[in-house]
Order: structure tokens, then C-alpha cells, then sequence
């Protein structure tokens, strides 16, 4: 039975149709066209559909679309700011951390997520923030250093 | 490497397409809806080995929802695969060759209800003998996978350059061992999916994740009869490929024949589990090397064994067991040398093509073996491989042409900046330090289609598009190749809008694998953008007055050499061109093809395969806890011969992930089968690649210098450099413990079993 909910995503309220068994991931992508959130492997296991659910760093895949209704959901579309990308975003494009792109959504999500709680994490920090995130082609070493560069230029304002 | 000469080549400059990536809006095939599209889903096989006898679809066509059902009785084209002799895969099987090999694929208006129909098909199979191991299936009597293949043997190769017997006699020290490596799994992030649509005029289009349209296009032509001109293929973002992306695959063919049934678009998006166990993987292969030398550690006489395990179907067969030889003779001169490599048919998933295609297991037998014989001999292993490096301007004893090679500078330039000469005597318990050395092709030449194309229009306002058709699967050839265009016209790389990977609208380009983008697309949009050049320049030199040799195009301007002040502006000059005389377009075109290759020699395999190789030395630098066994590889250092660097991002970026994915392949990737052929860990949660906290610091030296042939002297990147990782991060294990491990991966439980062993020995050795 579907069921009739409302989800604040990226500070815009949807009304959608439900079934209680569908996953957020599902309903951002398919219901809602928020495809910049992606399915690695549908099993919490990647990454790539991390998205903010009141701030903290959720995977969309294993979450129910029910049970996020009153809350306030930011994917990757949400990011940016009358046009222009947010800092994590640029320092993600400026480092060479983006490669295929697949789980860059994704990361960049979880270093919202570790900046907004951790405004100067260490390197190690950056790491342990970063480790639910699977990337095959970058080695990681430049989506640190972009965390690390976006931690600096949102400290400076 | 920044030569002064040039304004962009060399730089360091992000990715044209990674802003769209950034904010999410990139489109990868499975983000991609039409109207009226269908959710298609795929069944495989429980039985590793056997015919489908019947297809009973009445339970699940009468379910709602579900629009169509096809089976291997639905193929009426012929056979497919990479290779015209070789071709072997149907898409839909009337025969299962492996657990999961797809026999029945359904669309449905969902995916619910696409997978409900599912469970409502029943299948009638027979059952046949199976064989799991190559070695057993190699045997006289085995079970054939394939009728026409005798003991399953699918490709074997051999080779046999000077006289190996007489190198061995003349040798003063010879070693033979016995290596193995695993099965692993591609990893790309964005598993494969497809979407097809069949529309009345009877054109087919695909939109596909892929690493080359072409061979996608070729071969669903084949299997589903219908006239490559008759389909498109167009390729979105593509999240990763590293070889496995680059044939057709089931449920390409299933999404198409749905299309066509149907009339509605079809997309099928493969799950993770799919993605680990039903497309392709690297190959396992057991390697014997004997090596012999002088005392010196000169190399007299090598012999190497390859005995593969293919899996179901042949894949890149043939190719990959030629590799595994001819990239034998790359990184040293050896005077005498033996190749015999065989793929064996077993009933498992599919191995294919991957970042190394082949070179990889042997490098890491020669290497390791290498390190063996220095320590037998009391000779640094840097040392002995300086002895044997290829020098530039040498030719293997196989026919392979080495135009340019700083081999040995690698190796020098990575053991100073390690300072390896005093860590190798002075490390603190259970540190260690590794070397090995590697090399790779730059796209191999290929029977069939090779060359490849672009076209460059210039457009009214200055702006440039590049049509290539080339696929940028996410290691960044757009941008190469908006770097060559801009380095010519005096522009930068994001004025240039490249579209890539459509067979309709770009140049036939054979694909991305065997490292060929930036030496072949590299060079075919050289042409296309001189050609552009030498048109504007005409007509500079028309409204300026002068020469066209004198035209300069350098920051978006255009000026005579002598008087840079009185310029034109690209945007002007492109305008004031368009309307000269009675009106004239800028259109300019370039293909590619190196003249500097053969097809070798159908009996003794003697020719130059490539028109240029790249080079490298790498230095691992490991810490192992011998409590747990694991291994922190903290620091890798590479000196990396890829000719002139064309974006220093993209080329940092292509040797830190090849880092991270070699300590995956040395350390933890590990495909495992059951008793019946079937993946135990098809998931990312058992199938563990590395994390950003598995990879330590990479340093990346550049040593290359210009080759004669790449674009601006470029060399290829993206698969030689992991061929050496995993031998470094394996020597320096051994350096830090003493032990020696043949089998990959190191993984901890054999890192403590050996350590025991070795405890025991050393036990024995005091007592007795």
C-alpha cells in the first residue's frame, strides 16, 4: 500500500507516493529525478549514495523513504548556492579529485558532513571520515588533499 | 614535466568535466529515463555446467506488469566476442556455462515486478560434467566447455627468440619457480547498465556504459542481425571501466532484444553482485620462470609459463595471452627468451581484459624472482636491474622498438629520493623496502580497426568543439585531448567542448583499453587541430598582411610573431573568417594510426607491436606487524617514463589510483569460487578493495623524456604503472620479514603462517 509522505530535500518540501518498503535512494532518484545520488551496491557498502540527512552523513540505499519524512534531507544537488558550487565542490574540481565521478557525489557529501562537525580535522580526520567512501580511480590521495584545502577555505570565510 | 615551449601541455589543469561531476549533475547511463521505459532483469544459471532445455514463461508473462520475456531461442544472429576467431558468447545462453550465466532476461514496468517475474520463469536444464581448475581441465578427458575446443585449451601462445637451452648452459646461475596470482574483480564504482530503444524506422539505439561504442556496436550487429548502420551506440559518463567495460555484454544484448519486442525502451542496471559475478575479471594464472644469469646478474636466458584460467568464455583470449609474453621482454634485454602461455576454458565467471591485460602476473613472477637471485648472488636489486635495463634506441630480441626509455633513470632517480642504499641495511624491525620495474604498450596494433579520428569545428564565438570518438571512461582523455586542441590554437582547455563515444555523430574509434587514448586519439586531434590551424592561419595572414607561417596563436590571441601587440583575437578571427569571401566554415580533421608497428609475424611472433612503450622503476616502502600479519605500504615512490606529460593532474591522479588499486591487488582483493565455480563474495562488503585509509603516501617522480611518436612525445599512463606495484610492495615484504610469498595476495593469514614457519625453522636450526 502506497502511503502519502512529505520529505524536505534540499530545503523543498515533495509530496510523494510511497510504498513503505522503498528506499530513500530509490525515491530521491527516481520519484524526485535527484539522479546526482548514485547506487554502488545497494548494500551500505560504498558510499556513493551518502546523503545529509539533519546534518549527519546517511546511506541512502539502506534507509526507508518513510522514515525520513520530517527531516531534513540535503543530496548532492543541494549543495550549491545561487549557482555557484559549494567550496568542497570546487576544491573537489581544483585537486584532481574527481575522476570517473561516480562516487564523488557521495564523498563530497561525507566532507560536508566531517566539515560541518570538524571545521580543521587532521589528516587522519579526513581519512577515517572519508573511509565509507570507495573510490576505484583516484587512490584518495587528492579527494584528502581537497578535503583538506575545502576545510581551509571555508575556515577563512 | 613543463617544457617551456608550450602553454598547456604539461600543466596542471582539473578536468573539463569534472564540475558536472561535482555537482551531480553528470549523467551516467543508469540516471537516464525515457518515456514508457521498462525495467529489465536478468536470470542466470544455478548450474555451473549445462543445456537449457526448456523455457516455461506463461506463469510470468500472465503476471501484470510484465511486458516481455526473452531466451537464447530469441538470438537469431550469430555469435560474438573480441576476437573474429574466438567468438563464443551469445548473450542469452542455450547452454550455461558458469553459475549465473544469463539464459532469461524479462521486462517489466518495474523493477519489483521485473523481479517477481523472475521467480515465476522455470527453466528445464540438463546438467552436464563440470571442471573448475585449468590445470585438471586441461587434461585429456575433462569436460569440454566448448565442443570445438580440445582439452578446453582456448588461446595458447608461444614464442621462442635466440636458444634458451643454450642461454641456460651458458648461465652461471639458474632459478625456476612457481607463482600464482588471484582473480579479481574491476571494482568500478558504477556497476554496468544499458538502455535500449528500437524505434519504427528500425534503428536500435543503445545508451550504454562502456568503454568502447564500437566494439559494442560491432557485435550487437552480430548477435541480433541487424546492420551496424542500423545502431547506435552513444556512451553517457562512464564510472570506470579499467578493461572490463570494454565487450558487449549480456545485458546489453538483453535490453536490445527487449527494445525490439517490446517497442518501448528497455534499461537493465546491473546490481553489484551482477557487476562482481557475471561480467569480467582479471585472470588467475599460475606463471613458471626460470631465469638464468652471469655472476654479474646479467640476464643470459628467461623461460616463462602461463597457464591461465579464462573462465566460460574466451574474452580477450588471444590478445591477453600474447600479452603476457611480448610484455616479458619490455623492461630488460634478455638475449634468449621462451614464451608459452595457455588459457584454459573452466566453468567460472568470465576473465577479460584489466589494467595490465596479462602483464601483470608474469612481471610480478619476474620480479619477485629477480629480488630471489640478487639475494643469491649478494647483489643489490636495484643494481642488477640497471645492469639489465632497456636502454632508448634498443630493439627486443622479439622486434619490439624502443624509441625512448629512461628505465634506468626511473630506477636511479626513485632508490635516491627512497635513499634505498641505506634503508636496505639499516630498517627498523619489520620495515621494508621493495623494488620492481615495469613496462607496458601504448595501444598494441590490432588486427581490424585501429586508427583514430577527429573531427574540430570552430564556432562563431571562438568556441571549439572536439568530436572524437574516443571514450573518456573517467581517467580524463576529454581533457587530454582539450589540452592538445588548446595548446595549438592558443587557447585553454575549457574553451574547448569535446563530445566523445557516440557512433553516430563521432569518428569510429576501436575504444579505450591497451593505454591507446592519449597516443592514438592524442594524435588524430593533433592532425585535426593543425588542420584548423593552418586554415586560420591563411586567413590571419590574409587580414594581417603577412605570411601564414608568421601567425602565432598564443592566450586566446592571434598576432604575427614580430608584433605580438597588434593581435586579433581568437573570437574575431573565428567571426571575421566565417563571413570572408562568399562564407566559409572551419572544419578541421585528423586520424591516426602509428606507422611504426606490425602485426607480427603469424609463425615467430617477431614485429614491433607498438609505436612507442612506457617505462617504470617503483620503490614500496612497508611496515608488517607481525602480531596480525597486516601490512601498512606507506610509502610508494615511482619513477614513471610516460614520455611528455600532457596534464600533470590527470597523469598524478592516473598514478595515485594505480597505487591504491596495486596495494588492493597485493594485499586484499581476492575473488574467491566455491566447490561449484560460483563467487563466495560477490559485494563490496567481502570483497574488499582499498579504503582512503589503506593507502599511504605516493610520491611521483617524472623521468620520462619526449617520444618520437606520442602527441608532443606523450606515452601511455593508465595501465603500465600498476604492473609494478605489487612486485615492489611483494620485495619489500620479503625485506621486512624474510619471507618470500608466491601466491596473491599477501593477505595476513599467510604473512603468520609463514612467519610461524620460519620461527620453527630458526627453532630447529638452534637445536640441532
Amino acid at each position: 500500500m502506497k502511503r502519502r509522505i512529505t520529505l524536505n530535500v534540499n530545503n523543498e518540501l515533495w509530496e510523494v507516493e510511497v510504498e513503505p518498503h522503498r528506499t530513500l535512494l530509490e525515491v530521491l532518484r527516481e520519484d524526485l529525478g535527484l539522479t546526482g545520488t548514485k547506487e554502488g551496491c545497494g548494500l551500505g557498502a560504498c558510499g556513493a549514495c551518502t546523503v545529509l540527512i539533519d546534518g549527519a552523513p546517511i546511506l541512502s540505499c539502506l534507509t526507508l523513504a518513510v522514515d525520513v519524512q520530517n527531516k531534513s534531507i540535503t543530496t548532492i544537488e543541494g549543495l550549491a548556492k545561487d549557482g555557484q558550487p559549494h567550496p568542497i565542490q570546487l576544491a573537489f574540481v581544483n585537486y584532481g579529485a574527481i575522476q570517473c565521478g561516480f562516487c564523488t557525489p557521495g564523498a563530497i557529501i561525507s566532507a560536508k558532513a566531517l566539515l560541518d562537525r570538524n571545521p580543521k580535522p587532521s589528516c587522519e580526520e579526513i581519512k577515517e571520515a572519508m573511509s565509507g567512501n570507495l573510490c576505484r580511480c583516484t587512490g584518495y590521495i587528492k579527494i584528502i588533499k581537497a578535503v583538506d584545502e575545502a576545510a581551509e577555505s571555508l575556515t577563512k570565510g | 614535466m613543463r617544457n617551456e615551449k608550450y602553454s598547456v601541455i604539461g600543466s596542471r589543469q582539473p578536468m573539463i568535466d569534472s564540475l558536472p561531476k561535482a555537482t551531480g549533475h553528470a549523467q551516467y547511463t543508469a540516471d537516464l529515463a525515457l518515456p514508457g521505459m521498462l525495467i529489465g532483469k536478468l536470470l542466470g544459471s544455478p548450474y555451473p555446467h549445462a543445456k537449457v532445455l526448456n523455457v516455461d514463461t506463461k506463469r510470468a508473462l500472465s503476471l501484470l506488469g510484465v511486458k516481455a520475456v526473452v531466451t537464447g531461442a530469441d538470438i537469431l544472429g550469430k555469435k560474438y566476442g573480441f576476437f573474429k576467431s574466438r567468438r563464443d558468447e551469445t548473450g542469452l545462453a542455450r547452454k550455461a556455462r558458469y553459475i549465473g550465466d544469463p539464459v532469461v532476461a524479462v521486462a517489466a514496468v518495474d523493477e519489483e515486478t521485473a523481479l517477481e517475474a523472475l521467480h515465476l520463469i522455470s527453466v528445464d536444464y540438463e546438467e552436464l560434467p563440470a571442471v573448475f581448475d585449468p590445470e585438471e581441465a586441461m587434461k585429456q578427458g575433462a569436460p569440454l566447455i566448448h565442443d570445438e575446443y580440445e582439452r578446453n585449451i582456448v588461446a595458447s601462445r608461444e614464442f621462442n627468440f635466440g636458444d634458451v637451452n643454450r642461454g641456460f648452459r651458458e648461465s652461471d646461475y639458474v632459478r625456476e619457480d612457481r607463482f600464482s596470482s588471484q582473480a579479481i574483480s574491476h571494482g568500478v564504482l558504477e556497476p554496468r547498465a544499458a538502455l535500449a530503444q528500437y524505434d519504427v524506422s528500425g534503428k536500435l539505439t543503445l545508451w550504454t556504459s562502456t568503454q568502447s561504442p564500437y566494439f559494442v556496436r560491432r557485435d550487437l550487429s552480430l548477435v541480433l542481425n541487424i546492420p551496424e548502420s542500423k545502431i547506435r551506440v552513444i556512451k553517457p559518463h562512464v564510472g570506470g571501466g579499467f578493461g572490463g567495460k570494454v565487450e558487449l555484454g549480456p545485458h546489453e544484448v538483453a535490453a536490445c532484444l527487449l527494445a525490439i519486442k517490446t517497442g518501448r525502451p528497455v534499461k537493465i542496471c546491473l546490481t553489484r553482485e551482477e557487476e562482481i559475478s557475471t561480467t569480467r575479471l582479471r585472470v588467475p594464472m599460475i606463471v613458471h620462470a626460470k631465469t638464468g644469469v652471469k655472476k654479474d646478474g646479467t640476464l643470459i636466458a628467461q623461460h616463462i609459463k602461463c597457464i591461465a584460467d579464462g573462465g566460460a568464455y574466451a574474452s580477450s583470449s588471444v590478445l591477453l595471452m600474447y600479452n603476457s609474453g611480448l610484455t616479458c621482454m619490455i623492461p630488460y634485454r634478455i638475449p634468449n627468451f621462451r614464451y608459452e602461455g595457455h588459457m584454459v576454458y573452466t566453468n567460472k565467471a568470465v576473465s577479460g581484459a584489466m589494467r595490465g591485460h596479462g602483464a601483470n602476473q608474469p612481471r610480478f613472477a619476474i620480479e619477485s624472482q629477480l629480488d630471489m637471485i640478487a639475494e643469491d648472488l649478494s647483489i643489490d636489486p636495484a643494481d642488477l636491474r640497471l645492469r639489465n635495463a632497456t636502454q632508448a634506441g634498443d630493439t627486443s630480441i622479439s622486434g619490439l622498438v624502443f624509441n625512448s626509455c629512461e628505465l634506468s633513470k626511473a630506477i636511479k632517480e626513485s632508490i635516491k629520493q627512497t635513499d634505498w642504499r641505506k634503508k636496505r641495511i639499516q630498517q627498523k624491525p619489520y620495515r621494508g623496502i621493495g623494488l620492481a620495474c615495469g613496462g607496458f604498450v601504448c595501444g598494441a596494433r590490432l588486427g581490424g580497426h585501429a586508427a583514430s579520428g577527429s573531427f574540430i569545428q570552430v564556432n562563431e564565438d571562438g568556441g571549439v568543439t572536439l568530436m572524437t570518438g574516443s571514450s573518456d571512461i573517467g581517467q580524463g582523455s576529454r581533457t587530454i585531448l582539450a589540452h592538445i586542441v588548446a595548446e595549438e590554437l592558443g587557447l585553454i582547455p575549457s574553451d574547448i567542448t569535446v563530445l566523445s563515444g557516440d557512433t553516430e555523430t563521432t569518428p569510429i574509434d576501436a575504444g579505450t583499453f591497451s593505454s591507446r587514448v592519449t597516443f592514438y586519439a592524442g594524435n588524430a586531434t593533433l592532425i585535426a587541430a593543425q588542420d584548423v590551424k593552418t586554415q586560420l592561419s591563411e586567413i590571419a595572414a590574409y587580414l594581417m598582411e603577412t605570411n601564414p607561417n608568421d601567425i602565432v596563436f598564443k592566450d586566446r590571441k592571434v598576432f604575427v610573431e614580430s608584433n605580438p601587440e597588434s593581435c586579433l583575437s581568437f573570437e574575431e578571427l573565428a567571426k571575421k573568417a566565417e563571413s570572408l569571401g562568399p562564407g566559409r566554415l572551419i572544419i578541421g580533421k585528423g586520424y591516426w594510426a602509428p606507422t611504426n608497428t606490425q602485426f607480427p609475424d603469424r609463425k615467430t611472433q617477431y614485429g614491433n607491436v607498438s609505436g612507442a612503450y612506457s617505462f617504470a622503476a617503483q620503490v614500496a616502502e612497508v611496515e608488517v606487524d607481525p602480531e596480525t600479519g597486516q601490512v601498512n605500504v606507506f610509502k610508494l615512490t615511482i619513477g614513471d617514463d610516460c614520455g611528455q606529460v600532457i596534464n600533470l593532474l590527470g597523469a598524478e591522479g592516473q598514478a595515485e589510483g594505480s597505487a591504491a588499486m596495486g596495494i588492493g591487488h597485493a594485499l586484499m582483493e581476492n575473488i574467491i569460487f566455491g566447490d561449484n565455480g560460483q563467487i563466495m563474495n560477490p559485494s563490496f562488503l567481502e570483497y574488499k578493495i582499498p579504503t582512503a585509509q589503506d593507502v599511504g603516501d605516493v610520491c611521483v617522480l617524472e623521468v620520462g623524456s619526449p617520444d618520437p611518436v606520442g602527441p608532443y612525445g606523450a606515452k601511455e599512463i593508465g595501465e603500465g604503472l600498476l604492473i609494478s606495484t605489487v612486485p615492489a610492495i611483494v620485495n619489500a615484504i620479503y625485506d621486512a620479514i624474510g619471507v618470500r610469498i608466491t601466491e596473491l595476495p599477501v593477505t595476513p593469514e599467510k604473512i603468520l603462517e609463514a612467519l610461524e614457519k620460519q620461527k620453527r625453522r630458526e627453532y630447529h636450526a638452534s637445536t640441532s
